[in-house]
């Protein structure tokens, strides 16, 4: 005679109580999951937001970021990042990132990809014909009735910026000034 | 099983220091960076002040709670950074039929997601409604917060208690409880003289300091007993009982069904003797 | 920043001001905690209570705009009551100058303002000077035209009554806030002043910051760890930005942008280099002569020469004001032809932003370079708009993020930290640097071929940074911090410095007018020396023990960590405070020990040596009365320009100085309600780099405004309840949060309630929104034009459109 259902079920009952009797409760194997970011390439970066200047490092595998954190030995931060530091990782990683240089004629209702070569020829071609057209040679001064070389490109402004490293804002000025553009403004005056 | 009986002050806890909290979320994004959680659709605020999103969640490890309100004329204006608890006798562990959590030495409470067979026994146990259920999910689980396991291991911190400027400290729940009271004692007008967690479901590794009252920051009362103390004083009885009840209940059974066992053997013989006689004719 | 942000750690009390350093700086508050652990106080003065405020141990709460009472009415309790650290006033401000016998103040305006031209002349405020040319001093203090007695006769006018009744705030908090940094004045305790936006966000912002300073002197607070003016800048690298001179007024290094009437390199020099008799003041920046032409040497390198004024003439010359707004003004008559955005969003991050979005629609051609697309490189399908309507052609470049490329930038607290690349750009994007490169490289290309208006500036520039994809940021590096033309020998005391061409200068005190010298920012010579990048350095070594963390990474001026710290000992060069000795005189060595002093020279007490702690300014001493200010010497409190209140001081409403555009208004039937705008900590600036951000915008999805609990009552408002807000400039919609963090204004008696909202919010990226810029006034500080972003009336009511 087999084993009946009832006995199968009172055996199963039987086997349950057993393991919830022996060892500790709920003990699993887990071995420790290995850290993440072992071995990875780390660089250090500051944080691209406020001005406190928080240190971060920042974690690759293939040419991709995987991880951003605080820089734990950094004397402002100390390791610690408030919440948009913290997500540095979203601006590495993000389908909203501009890829390609896009173009909008005039009048259009849409963007066109454009290469790099393209925009940056017309663009050179667009800031020579602007400063050609607007530059002042002289200008009068009414209160004197007198004539000043000023050599100045009133037809063009640039604007920019606050999120810019140092190197890149200082060729920004001496290429603004080199073009005659007094119009030259950025966040920190706002 | 008592807590009496074990000691943690070795294990890893923190201590949250909510006097100390300007509400700021790092921790909570520093948790969905380490952890790799998706972010969660929102609308306005859900709860007083910027609190965001509305629960924690399989995607939400750990979430501040605003409060935002007056008494006696003053703005409170308070933080509250909710998270497994990491008990010393976790509940969760306890009730999980297949043995999923374990309290580890160092302090967290971890899961293999491997064992989970999604019966959320451990969602109904835990006190404080930690472990959540993984709603979006064909096959789900139960997400919840794993202390930074690994990252302890490698001898780093807890992505939350590394990325906080102020107020979370780090460090044995022995070292953790003592830096609690010495600034109970140093300040007495700051805080409220309880350090939550010292004794909640039997102690656990996160320790909070407040200004408020407890009950007003929305602080959860739960027994100062261990959770699986209770249930132990009647899971111990079970396989006692079993076995006795079942015991019994056999014996019984063998002795009601003896008289028709009896009968039935008397039954048979009495036809095969029938028989016999037939067959000798 | 005067000193920096872990300095914070070391003051007795801090007040934050027209900030909110735990939602805008939070990690700032690592170190604010630590001054509170160690029994510092903190002190938040805000309209709202802010998550600063809950960690404050007094809120004081404020109306927009009235700051100038706030801290006027400070200046005079510590004069009242005997707060001021009197040797440090009287030996280091100009407290005992003598002012000329012609300055006067009445009735809200100071002397020799021109009604037509709506303006001073700041001749008229000069010093009494001696037949030496020297100004006039009364070391007494009691003369009536000593500044000291001046300051006090002005400041008088700012009892605590009547500045309560100008700013709201209640009397018992005024009083606290009086009492608790006014304290700071002893020797051994050391106040300092955080502020933000509200408090250069104003008709009279640079007087708001004059009246922080002003304080501070007074306090014996600057120069001082633990005290200081210190600015919380906005974005990481606009401290760097603005050093590098991207704004319209100045060159990098914060030499002047010459103006047309600088006919020459000899009379720009000969009127922006300031001069003085005193061999005690040190009057750096007398200096000007070889900054300007070091700058001009790094411009055009070989072709620059002595003969020429070093190219002097291709450098465009101003005639008039082309700050933003102006700029926006101009472009929105259709005079500007060509803008180059680079990271810049001017749809969202200037005022009145539906005009500046009809401006980006009369120009000819816009290159925006960003991350991001914006509310500026789509304003041409805006909500509301016919693309059709609008001719502009646009150009937008994707551009590189900061872990995408190498190079440095600068905190508030002046450290320049580099920062490697991590990855390559992303998709086809590229760094700015290369970007800038090419604009660069392919304009002069177009000049070498076709000619055109006045090619030299640009075909003659020198532009060595070579022959990669990019340029090589190291030799832009080291350029900034400048090299030696040719071999030149210093002689620098009792030492003689032989230098080679090319070898890199040392600090700045080394170079040169002549033309031996390079430097593209004066500022940051010693930063890339020959002993390699100084800005790379990550030794955390902090022998002092304040903090000063000398050998990580490097700051200007020198490595200089609080700057005219030559004030924090007396004369004799004792600490004024023995437990923070942050720079001290061995008599000995004859050397300072501690921070990099601000000037090397023995202490003040020295006959033959010794300068004045102030050596920025011609006369050495701090300026509780200044010169050059636009609208007078002295902060006086105005009304902002929409305001609910009639100004209690004074007859005059407004600064007399700013001329009011037509689209602002104070018709409190109306706009009933004080607006004002903010930040928060989850989102940043315009909005780009964060609302396509998934975990920041979890945390902040939705554009709100916030109201009290009893305005929300009266006009049936729910809190998540969709409202309209209303300003003489446009209207937005958006969610209301009502709470009772904002309550209504004590004005003259009348309850006055305020609507308050973050900025951050545009029609671009994930999380989209109204924004707050709609609402705001174009009208800014009479002195640099930063618009009146803080304080504006406006309406509220329920419902909107999007329901």
């Amino acid at each position: 005679m087999g084993i009946s259902r009832r006995k199968f079920l009172q055996g199963g009952a039987l086997a349950a109580a057993g393991v919830a009797l022996t060892g500790k409760p709920g003990e699993a194997a887990v071995d420790a999951p290995e850290l993440r970011t072992k071995g990875l390439k780390t660089t250090t970066t500051i944080c691209p937001f406020c001005s406190v200047g928080c240190g971060l490092i920042v974690q690759t595998k293939d040419g991709r970021i995987v991880n951003t954190e605080g820089d734990p030995q950094h004397p402002i931060n100390q390791g610690a990042l408030c919440p948009k530091g913290g997500a540095l990782f979203q601006i590495a990683n993000n389908d909203r990132r501009l890829q390609k240089v896009m173009y909008r004629a005039p009048g259009s209702d849409r963007w066109e990809e454009k290469s790099w070569d393209w925009a940056l020829e017309r663009i050179a071609q667009r800031m020579k014909e602007t400063r050609d057209k607007s530059f002042k040679a002289k200008e009068l001064n009414k209160k004197d009735n007198n004539e000043y070389v000023v050599n100045r490109t009133d037809g063009m402004a640039f604007f920019g910026g606050a999120g810019l490293d140092n190197e890149e804002c200082y060729l920004w000025t001496k290429f603004a000034r080199a073009m005659g553009v007094g119009q030259l403004e950025h966040q920190a005056r706002l | 099983m008592s807590s009496a009986t074990n000691d943690y002050s070795k294990t890893r806890a923190f201590l949250i220091d909510t006097t100390k909290c300007t509400g700021c979320r790092g921790c909570q994004v520093a948790c969905k960076q380490w952890n790799q959680l998706k972010a969660e659709e929102t609308s306005f605020f859900s709860g007083e002040g910027y609190q965001n999103p509305p629960s924690m969640s399989e995607h939400t490890f750990t979430r501040v709670k605003f409060k935002d309100y007056q008494k006696n004329g003053q703005n409170e204006f308070a933080f509250y950074k909710e998270m497994c608890m990491h008990c010393n006798e976790p509940a969760c562990a306890s009730v999980c039929p297949v043995g999923a959590f374990r309290k580890t030495a160092e302090g967290p409470v971890v899961y293999d997601a491997k064992r989970c067979i999604g019966c959320r026994f451990c969602m109904v146990a835990c006190p404080f409604g930690v472990p959540k259920y993984e709603w979006s999910k064909a096959f789900p689980l139960v997400k919840k917060c794993t202390g930074c396991f690994s990252r302890l291991k490698a001898g780093l911190e807890p992505a939350c208690a590394t990325a906080c400027p102020t107020a979370i400290t780090y460090g044995s729940r022995a070292e953790m409880l003592k830096e609690a009271e010495k600034r109970i004692a140093a300040r007495p007008d700051r805080y409220v003289k309880v350090v939550y967690g010292k004794e909640e479901a039997g102690g656990t590794s996160v320790l909070y300091l407040t200004h408020q009252p407890l009950d007003e920051l929305g602080f959860k009362q739960v027994t100062k007993r261990s959770l699986p103390s209770y249930t132990w004083q009647a899971l111990r009885l079970v396989p006692g009982i079993f076995l006795t009840v079942g015991g019994s209940l056999s014996l019984l059974s063998w002795f009601t069904h003896r008289k028709d066992r009896l009968k039935k053997e008397e039954e048979q013989r009495q036809a095969s003797s029938h028989k016999a006689k037939e067959e000798n004719q | 920043m005067t000193n920096h942000w872990i300095d914070l750690k070391n003051s007795d009390v801090i007040l934050a001001i027209g900030c909110n350093p735990a939602e805008n700086h939070p990690i700032s508050f690592k170190w604010i905690e630590k001054s509170m652990d160690a029994g510092g106080r903190l002190i938040a003065v805000d309209p709202r209570y802010t998550r600063t405020a809950s960690k404050a141990d007094i809120y004081a709460q404020i109306r927009p705009g009235t700051d100038i009472a706030f801290l006027g009415g400070l200046i005079n309790y510590a004069l009242q009551n005997g707060l001021i650290h009197e040797e440090y006033v009287r030996e280091y401000t100009n407290a005992t100058f003598i002012i000329n016998e012609e300055f006067d103040f009445q009735d809200g305006m100071f002397c020799s303002f021109d009604d037509q031209e709506k303006s001073y002349d700041p001749k008229a405020w000069a010093y009494a000077t001696g037949p030496d040319g020297k100004p006039l001093r009364d070391r007494s203090m009691k003369e009536p035209n000593c500044v000291y007695q001046l300051l006090k006769k002005h400041y008088s006018r700012y009892d605590v009554d009547k500045v309560c009744a100008i700013t709201g705030t209640r009397r018992e908090d005024y009083l606290k806030v009086a009492k608790a940094f006014c304290g700071t004045g002893r020797p051994d305790k050391a106040g300092t002043i955080l502020y933000a936006m509200g408090i250069t966000q104003s008709t009279h912002g640079s007087q708001n910051v004059r009246a922080v300073a002003l304080l501070q002197m007074l306090l014996g607070n600057i120069g001082i760890a633990g005290g200081g003016v210190n600015a919380l800048r906005g974005e990481s690298n606009v401290q760097g930005s603005t050093d590098y001179g991207l704004l319209f007024h100045i060159l990098p290094g914060y030499l002047k942008s010459p103006e047309f009437d600088n006919v020459d390199l000899k009379s720009y020099l000969e009127k922006w280099t300031p001069k003085t008799k005193d061999p005690r003041s040190a009057n750096w920046w007398g200096n000007t002569p070889k900054y300007t032409v070091s700058l001009l040497k790094a411009w055009y390198g070989e072709n620059a020469t002595k003969e020429n004024g070093f190219c002097y003439d291709y450098l465009p010359k101003r005639m008039g004001n082309y700050s933003y707004t102006k700029i926006i003004e101009r472009m929105g008559q259709g005079g500007i032809e060509g803008l180059v955005c680079m990271g810049m969003n001017p749809a969202v991050g200037g005022p009145d932003s539906n005009n500046a979005r009809e401006a980006l629609g009369k120009l000819k051609w816009l290159v925006t370079v960003d991350l991001w697309e914006t509310e500026s490189s789509i304003f041409w399908k805006r909500p509301g708009v016919n693309p059709k309507d609008i001719q502009t052609e646009v150009f937008m470049l994707p551009a590189a993020s900061s872990v995408e490329k190498e190079g440095s930038i600068s905190n508030s607290g002046r450290w320049t930290q580099w920062r490697y690349k991590a990855v390559e750009p992303v998709g086809d994007s590229r760094s700015d640097l290369h970007i800038i490169d090419e604009f660069y490289k392919r304009v002069k290309a177009l000049y070498a071929k076709e000619g055109g208006a006045f090619p030299e500036p640009i075909t003659r520039l020198a532009w060595n940074y070579g022959n990669g994809h990019e340029p090589d940021v190291h030799l832009v590096a080291r350029e900034i911090n400048g090299y030696f033309t040719k071999d030149t020998t210093i002689k620098d005391k009792d030492k003689t410095l032989e230098f080679k061409a090319g070898d890199q200068v040392p600090m700045f005190k080394y170079l040169q007018d002549d033309g031996s010298t390079t430097s593209g920012c004066w500022i940051y010579c010693g930063s890339y020396t020959k002993e390699g990048n100084q800005m790379a350095r990550r030794d955390s070594s902090d022998p002092t023990g304040l903090g000063l963390f000398p050998k990580w990474s490097w700051c200007w001026p020198v490595n200089r960590r609080i700057i005219y710290n030559r004030a924090s000992v007396n004369p004799a060069g004792e600490p004024f405070n023995a437990k923070r000795p942050l720079i001290a005189w061995d008599a000995l060595e004859k050397k300072w020990k501690g921070d990099v002093p601000d000037g090397p020279w023995p202490p003040m007490k020295d006959e033959k040596e010794g300068k004045y702690p102030f050596i920025m300014l011609a006369e050495g001493h701090g300026r509780l009365y200044a010169l050059d200010m636009k609208d007078g010497p002295f902060p006086e409190h105005y009304e902002p320009v929409e305001s609910p209140a009639r100004n209690l001081l004074s007859p005059v409403q407004t600064n007399p100085v700013v001329k009011l555009p037509k689209n602002v208004s104070s018709d409190t039937g109306k706009f009933p309600y004080v607006g004002t705008t903010y930040r928060v900590t989850e989102h940043w600036q315009a909005g780009a780099m964060t609302r396509s951000l998934p975990w920041l915008v979890e945390l902040v999805p939705d554009m709100f405004v916030e109201l009290s609990e009893t305005l929300a009552r009266q006009k049936g408002i729910g809190n998540g309840d969709m409202v309209r807000v209303t300003t003489e400039r446009g209207s937005i919609e958006a969610k209301a949060l009502v709470t009772s963090r904002l309550k209504p204004f004590n004005v003259g008696g009348k309850q006055v309630e305020q609507v308050g909202m973050p900025w951050h919010f545009g029609y671009a990226g994930l999380a989209t929104g109204d924004s707050g810029n709609v609402l705001t006034p174009t009208v800014g500080c009479a002195n640099t034009g930063i618009p009146e972003f803080k304080a504006f009336l406006c309406n509220i009511e329920k419902g909107g459109r999007k329901g």
